[in-house]
């Protein structure tokens, strides 16, 4: 696009607690600054003092509610739904762009309030539910709004697809690849045959357990197998009552930062994710083969799509540690195969990376903006204006 | 007897309040077939005009020359139900266009390359979201209330063209 647009971005859930999407809207947001356009994110925001982004309005703080089987932290009410009336008021926008609208939350109501140009993106992926036939029909009208619709994943696309008869562009999270091109393999971590796992370890659904217990099975027939677990977590209870002889083989990292995250993948001979559920996306996949690290992942359907079936990385039955032992043990005892999975790896990361990413949403910007209206509050419906302007 | 009236009258405004409110959200809807089509029928001129450059400034064989110039030419002029075969016949020719440069087989310019691809995504996309718009409007006009109270007034029956089936 050649003009430089005005871009109202809205998140649901709470700015300072992490979480997929808030990552991916700061990152978006960054490379749309960069690139020259102007970016105003209205979120939730607990701690507003410790904010340090000046782009950021907060709206209040969060909520958090149970929903979809994780704890949530959203905004609605009176206070809220004024604040975003306003923002939108005050803003200027060219565009709206709104992040799960379906979520009750902040995104909801910027929807509702909004007239012009709008682009959503769903993320989330669930099973169609009892409670949609309730909520369809309130939803409908407002989803209705949006000049298009983006979903991060075929999962979600068909997720709308069945929720609300809708279809949507498909484009997926970005990544930084450049930031996982230079890490270094850090020899302190590094041996000969080592798995890397990365992430909130304690939580049973990322699946860190499955691999643990394939552990014994693949020293066998590797008898240095090690495995490197990073990322936060409180207790390492997955080990209790393993075998010392097998706990010995397991280091933990704890949380790294992003330089870290580089070298963690260039220090692994290959990453693991066992995720037995709950994972709509997968991005850290992608990061990991941008940093040149062969994946084996467990065969759910977010995994199955990122990796094209198994094409650009090796799939194990989900939940069968028997199945993930002979994947590893077939990748670990063959240097040529993993040199040829990290290269092919690293290209097919590039798909993902923002710079392609970001232009495709671009292109869509650019379809809802070719009306050449601005985003206003929404006005009355139609009756309304006709008695007051005849 | 002043009650019954008095619900009488609030059912009627309910009425005249839905009916709005409907009459509304249709209006939004074909108001965005209009401005997505409006879009794509700009991408796709331009993707016409793009084709005589490539089809004049390359080292082509008379077939496809011919080919790529009189569907580029068609789909600037012809009226709509000229312009599907046009826009299919200039798809093809462009895919296969493309498709050879890469494999070496004819030489393009990059830079022409370069446009033709990122022009083929932006068509891509907007036809994607012109479909769409094009069936929420569908959707809604088939729905009882908006036939019955003839809630799309004169408005055309959105249409949809077989050239946005095409593969690009």
């Amino acid at each position: 696009m050649n003009r430089s647009l005005k871009i109202g971005m809205v998140c649901p859930y709470g700015w300072d607690t992490p979480g997929g999407v808030q990552i991916h809207m700061k990152e978006l947001a960054e490379h749309f600054m960069k690139a020259g356009h102007e970016v105003s994110l209205l979120a939730p925001v607990s701690d507003e003092d410790s904010l340090t982004e000046p782009w950021v309005v907060p709206a209040g703080r969060p909520v958090p509610i149970p929903f979809n089987g994780a704890v949530a932290r959203i905004l609605f009410g009176p206070i809220a739904t004024s604040r975003v009336r306003q923002w939108i008021a005050s803003g200027d926008f060219d565009l709206l762009h709104i992040h799960e609208p379906a979520i009750p939350s902040l995104s909801l109501l910027a929807c509702v309030a909004a007239d012009g140009p709008m682009v959503a993106t769903f993320h989330a992926s669930a099973p169609k539910q009892k409670a949609i036939y309730a909520i369809g029909p309130i939803l409908e009208p407002v989803l209705e709004k949006l000049s298009a619709r983006i979903a991060v994943s075929e999962m979600a696309r068909e997720t709308l697809k069945v929720h609300f008869d809708t279809e949507a562009v498909v484009i997926p999270n970005g990544i930084e690849t450049k930031k996982y091109l230079n890490g270094r393999r850090n020899e302190d971590w590094y041996a000969p045959h080592t798995l890397g796992f990365l992430g909130r370890f304690d939580e049973q659904r990322k699946g860190l357990q499955v691999l643990i217990q394939a552990l014994p099975e693949i020293a066998k027939k590797i008898p240095g197998v090690r495995v490197l677990v990073a990322g936060p977590g409180e207790d390492e209870s997955v080990l209790k009552g393993v075998d010392p002889s097998i706990t010995s083989r397991v280091r933990f990292l704890g949380r790294l930062s992003e330089e870290e995250k580089a070298d963690f993948f260039a220090s692994v001979d290959a990453y693991v994710a066992p995720n037995i559920r709950g994972e709509s996306f997968g991005i850290i996949l992608a990061e990991a083969m941008a940093g040149g690290a062969p994946i084996i992942a467990s065969d759910i359907q977010a995994f199955k799509d990122l990796l094209h079936d198994g094409e650009f990385g090796k799939l194990f039955s989900n939940e069968s540690s028997k199945d993930l032992a002979r994947v590893a043990i077939d990748v670990l005892s063959n240097d040529e195969a993993r040199r040829e999975m990290s290269d092919r790896g690293r290209e097919y990361a590039l798909t993902y990376d923002w710079g392609s990413v970001a232009s495709q949403i671009l292109d869509v910007y650019e379809v809802a903006v070719a009306g050449g209206a601005k985003v206003t509050l929404a006005s009355e419906n139609r009756g309304w204006r006709r008695l007051r302007n005849e | 007897m002043s009650n019954s009236v008095f619900i009488a009258i609030l059912i009627i405004l309910l009425l005249a309040w839905y009916l709005s409110f409907s009459a509304t959200r249709l209006d939004r809807c074909h108001h965005r077939v209009e401005t997505s089509w409006e879009h794509l029928d700009a991408l796709l001129q331009r993707r016409a005009a793009l084709a005589l450059e490539i089809a004049r400034n390359s080292d082509l064989d008379p077939a496809t020359e011919m080919i790529l110039t009189s569907s580029a030419y068609q789909s600037r002029e012809a009226n709509i139900g000229d312009r599907e075969d046009a826009e299919t016949s200039l798809s093809e020719s462009l895919k296969f266009l493309h498709h050879s440069a890469l494999q070496g087989e004819i030489t393009i310019s990059v830079g022409l390359i370069n446009e033709l691809t990122t022009l083929t995504d932006k068509i891509r996309t907007a036809i994607a979201i012109h479909l769409e718009a094009i069936s929420a409007v569908r959707n809604l006009r088939q729905k009882l209330v908006f036939r019955f109270f003839h809630l799309a007034g004169r408005a055309k029956w959105p249409e949809k063209y077989h050239f946005e089936d095409d593969e690009l």
